[in-house]
């Protein structure tokens, strides 16, 4: 145990190895999100409102290009509201017009009324720029860690130090 | 080498790939079932009244009200992987001569909306306890109940009153009803009605209203007294 730490070469070369994992998983979320054309092309359910699709916990993938139609009446969005970084997953109910202006209503299908409410001051509708992707595919429950993990932050020291201590102490 | 450290490792590895393959394969078989959607629906009574979008508004809009009667079979839809369908019916219209920059510039609205679930799915509805009840025991002993696929409504109530952002939606031409589905699976791609076959995957036949003029603006009973 603990021979890296009388071995110089040995400790160098698992800190660049502990290195090449976290920037191999940073490329590859990046990589994702320019395919996707979108800031966050994993996203996991915070709330019920989309009942009984989606449940707390539940990982969608995102895709935000609009190849072949437009982002349409019936699909289910990730948007931003303007000024707040909360991103919402609800479904699109509405849309007047065409193009980039066009404007969206959403709903989430387990509330009774439109989001009209939780739009920002003034805002009666989205734009196309306010949506950051359309989901196409679904695993349940897996990002329910990272509930986990931002509802007991301590749970976050835990993991950083038994990754941590793994690294270091594996051999070879 | 072999310390436990690297035993928990790739316990925990082989159990992530195991499960990921299965659920892979369960998302793919998604494509060997045959798909058959089906659909008619035509509006039975359409009228316009003016209202406000919500009570502390002075604003007043039109709101369009359509009750339609629905005929369809989505049974094909319910398969091992399906969690819920959602069904939908929107309204949609062309813009107004002149309003818009371009001719194809398109309204739609859903004015009905609906979510069935599968059975394997029933204790995620958000129900009250008699009903979720009844919802359980209609498919007791069934993981997959296809009958549910089976619509047949007469003279149903929207659930959504309709308008335009501009307030204006009475005398509108070219109205035209469609049904949609959304298949919500347990796991793998969202899947909704496509425009032409897909592999093993109908077309939603038929689906289209005829096109209907919506009725000039209709005076509310407690207006007329004001």
């Amino acid at each position: 145990m603990l021979s890296g730490l009388q071995n110089p070469r040995q400790a160098a070369a698992q800190l660049l190895n502990f290195g090449l994992i976290l920037s191999t998983a940073f490329m590859m979320w990046k990589g994702l999100s320019v395919f996707a054309d979108s800031p966050s092309p994993i996203v996991v359910v915070l709330s019920g409102s989309m009942e009984p699709a989606f449940q707390r916990g539940d990982l969608l993938f995102l895709w935000n290009r609009n190849i072949l139609s437009e982002t349409d009446v019936g699909e289910v969005v990730v948007y931003n509201v303007r000024d707040k970084e909360i991103p919402i997953v609800h479904r699109v109910v509405r849309k007047f017009g065409t193009g980039a202006h066009a404007r969206l209503l959403t709903k989430g299908d387990n509330n009774a009324a439109d989001d009209t409410e939780l739009y920002a001051r003034g805002q009666d509708y989205l734009e196309r720029k306010d949506i950051i992707g359309s989901v196409f595919a679904y695993i349940p429950f897996v990002g329910y860690v990272t509930i986990m993990l931002s509802e007991h932050p301590w749970l976050k020291t835990v993991m950083l130090g038994i990754m941590g201590l793994l690294v270091v102490l594996q051999r070879e | 080498m072999y310390n436990s450290l690297t035993r928990i490792q790739n316990v925990f590895g082989f159990f992530t790939t195991v499960a990921f393959v299965v659920a892979a394969l369960i998302a793919a078989s998604d494509f060997t079932a045959p798909r058959t959607p089906s659909a008619t629906i035509k509006p039975t009574n359409v009228q316009v009244v003016k209202g406000r979008p919500h009570y502390y508004s002075t604003k007043k809009e039109e709101y369009a009200i359509i009750k339609f009667s629905l005929n369809a079979d989505f049974s094909s839809l319910f398969t091992w992987n399906t969690k819920q369908l959602f069904v939908y019916v929107t309204a949609e219209w062309p813009a107004a001569p002149g309003a818009g920059n371009s001719a194809n510039q398109t309204n739609k609205a859903v004015i009905w909306d609906s979510i069935i679930t599968s059975p394997s799915a029933d204790h995620l509805s958000n129900l009250g306890p008699a009903s979720l009840k009844k919802l359980r025991k209609s498919a007791a002993g069934k993981t997959i109940d296809p009958s549910r696929g089976k619509l047949s409504l007469k003279n149903q109530k929207p659930k959504y009153q309709i308008t335009h952002p501009s307030g204006k939606i009475a005398s509108t031409d070219d109205v035209t009803l469609r049904v949609h589905y959304n298949v919500q699976p347990w796991v793998g791609v969202l899947t909704w009605n496509q425009d032409s076959d897909l592999g093993l995957w109908k077309k939603m036949a038929d689906g289209v209203s005829a096109a209907f003029a919506l009725p000039a603006l209709k005076k509310k009973e407690g207006e007329k007294a004001r």
